[in-house]
């Protein structure tokens, strides 16, 4: 049976990661920052693109804090898991 | 009876065929040893990887209520039903949070719902059976709205639109049936194997629909400017206009937190949680967060075929013609945009998406009946066997009380169904998301937190009115508090917590028993290799 792996972040890292989630909730939350129809984006208001590129950022900022918390585990000797996605595997 | 077009109606028939196959075939797919397992039949055997998990989460959360739901709110009122986008933004960093140590702490204790969990961690059979009639209870109108989502796609093919109301109900309840029979044989492979044919249904229609049907329209100015001037029309039942393109101050509120309630209340979803709980390892989790928005680009790019379909004069005439029901906008519109057979197509990937997340939530509700209503309280000795076989049994259950839902709501908007849902869900955030970090909440100060919104929520959800109607019910899920028009769901979850605190103090000083915690702090952070197989929840797999 495998040991459960107990991370230890520096502070440094959590405040990164926190900062990098909050962004989101912030950026789409905060309404009358984007409740308006210029400047467009080609032919779409701006309440439309602002909202519709938040969805690459927040793919983006999602995989960063992966990264982060993933980052101390590396050096450790832990078995990055494999790709274990073929049907027909058992477990 | 209308024309049915034949070529799309053969589409859709040989398409639900192939799911229906598939959804039976899935039993053999990672065969188990024995599926009547608990953990085989309602998680998949726990071993679902980054790749089938995206599928699964994926076919989870985006239903009839990306399809059918959003675009008719967007068709109809404009702006307001964009929320859903920041909605789909805010929920992956949330979850991102919090879900890997459910994942763990589920894991090692062999707990199936969250409820399990509740029930574990605050030594409490109380408030874990309050978790699961909520649960329960939430899902049954989100499943409702499954199926109005594929009533909406029949009704414009044509299909059961005689006059007696038997046969026009009828190739609605054969889906069902069908639904009901592969998820009692399969369990939750079902549901994982068949999401597979619904996303590459919908991607290709979504792909299409959203590059193809603009340039036939004239272009998106165009169509931003004739939706713009639908929208500030007068809406003769209220006075007041349809919507606008661009949130007005007064709905800045009501926008902010029907995101950020539907965010915080996605994953207390009991078939959410399953998809979680699915998951091989506590990896997966996170990993799938960051590569889950690309169904938020769906969602986003479906909603705006709202404004396709308020732009397309052909679809306001169908919409008229059907009673103003504007759920028929999508299906109206690939109807004459599309090549029948493309449209076909297009239907098929509508009734396909609504059919594999109802599958996944009466497989969840089921789960929360057998483990912690009938398990806890009428057979606490069941073996893992009969646990399994009651949980088929009301897995059927579930889905007719859907039906009830589906028929004694108002379909004006049906997104109403997945907001009242949402309404009631939501307040099992404090006992799970807050028993994952913290026993400081008093279990009974939960109960009664939980009791509080629940009360206030309906009744303030009942005492809105459907548009237009007086002495109405259940018409939408914003009300006006403190001067803000706000979801209802938000304003519960605060009246909750504040409950729950002033509770937890009194009940502490008072020194009443707090319960037994079986949880240790590892247990959060566990990651254990192998799905504990048939391990009980006193012989924890993960503890080494």
């Amino acid at each position: 049976m495998s040991q459960p792996v107990p991370r230890r972040h520096s502070p440094i890292t959590w405040a990164a990661i926190t900062i990098l989630l909050l962004a989101a909730l912030v950026g789409t939350l905060w309404v009358p920052f984007y409740a308006r129809s210029t400047p467009k984006l080609g032919d779409f208001p701006f309440f439309y693109w602002y909202q519709l590129i938040w969805v690459p950022i927040v793919a983006v900022l999602s995989w960063l804090a992966y990264l982060l918390i993933n980052s101390g585990r590396a050096h450790r000797g832990h078995r990055r898991p494999s790709r274990d996605d073929q049907p027909g595997q058992t477990s | 009876m209308s024309h049915v077009n034949a070529v799309s109606f053969t589409i859709l028939i040989v398409l639900f065929l192939v799911v229906t196959l598939t959804g039976f075939v899935a039993g053999r797919w990672r065969r188990a040893d024995d599926l009547l397992q608990m953990t085989e039949w309602g998680l998949g055997g726990r071993g679902f990887g980054t790749f089938v998990s995206w599928f699964l989460l994926g076919g989870d959360l985006y239903t009839a209520y990306t399809f059918i739901a959003v675009p008719a709110l967007i068709y109809a009122t404009g702006a307001t039903g964009f929320y859903a986008v920041p909605y789909t933004v805010i929920v992956f960093p949330i979850v991102f949070v919090f879900a890997p140590r459910l994942w763990s702490v589920c894991r090692a204790h062999d707990y199936i719902t969250p409820a399990d969990f509740v029930r574990g961690r605050y030594g409490s059979r109380g408030l874990a059976l309050a978790v699961a009639v909520t649960g329960i209870l939430a899902t049954m109108p989100y499943i409702a709205l499954q199926l109005v989502g594929i009533q909406a796609v029949l009704t414009v093919m044509g299909v059961g639109s005689g006059s007696n109301a038997f046969v026009r109900d009828l190739p609605l309840l054969i889906a069902f049936i069908v639904l009901a029979a592969y998820t009692y044989v399969s369990g939750l492979r079902a549901p994982a194997l068949t999401a597979f044919i619904k996303d590459l249904l919908v991607y290709v229609m979504v792909i299409v629909a959203i590059i193809y049907i603009p340039t036939r329209l004239g272009g998106w100015s165009h169509i931003f400017s004739v939706s713009a001037d639908h929208l500030k029309a007068v809406n003769p039942k209220t006075g007041k206009p349809f919507g606008s393109l661009v949130t007005t101050p007064a709905g800045e509120w009501a926008y902010a937190t029907l995101a950020l309630g539907s965010a915080l209340a996605l994953f207390m979803y009991p078939h959410a949680i399953t998809g979680v709980l699915a998951t091989k390892r506590r990896d997966v989790i996170r990993r799938n967060m960051a590569i889950l928005p690309a169904y938020s680009l769906v969602l986003a790019l479906v909603a705006l075929l709202g404004y396709v379909a308020l732009a397309d004069p052909a679809v306001r005439a169908g919409v008229k013609a059907h009673g103003s029901n504007t759920q028929l906008s999508v299906p109206l519109l690939f109807e004459h945009m599309f090549p029948s057979w493309f449209a076909g197509i297009g239907y098929s990937a509508i009734v396909i998406g609504a059919l594999v997340p109802a599958a996944i939530m009466s497989i969840a509700a089921a789960n929360l009946f057998t483990r912690n209503i009938y398990r806890d309280y009428f057979k606490p000795d069941a073996s893992p066997r009969h646990e399994t076989r009651v949980a088929q049994a009301v897995s059927l259950v579930v889905k007719i009380g859907a039906l009830a839902f589906a028929l004694a709501l108002s379909k004006t908007f049906s997104i109403n169904l997945q907001l009242l849902g949402g309404i009631w869900i939501l307040q099992t955030f404090p006992a799970i998301v807050a028993g994952l970090y913290t026993r400081w909440f008093h279990r009974w100060a939960l109960v009664a937190g939980w009791a509080a919104a629940m009360v206030y929520g309906t009744i303030q959800a009942y005492r809105v009115p459907v548009s237009g109607q007086a002495n109405s019910h259940f018409g939408g899920s914003t009300a006006p508090v403190f001067g803000h028009t706000l979801y209802i769901a938000v304003a519960a979850l605060v009246i909750n917590l504040v409950v729950s605190v002033v509770l937890t103090l009194v009940l502490r000083a008072l020194r009443v028993a707090t319960g037994v915690d079986e949880t240790r702090p590892d247990d959060y952070l566990a990651d254990p290799e192998q799905a504990p197989d048939g391990v009980t929840a006193t012989a924890p797999a993960a503890r080494s």
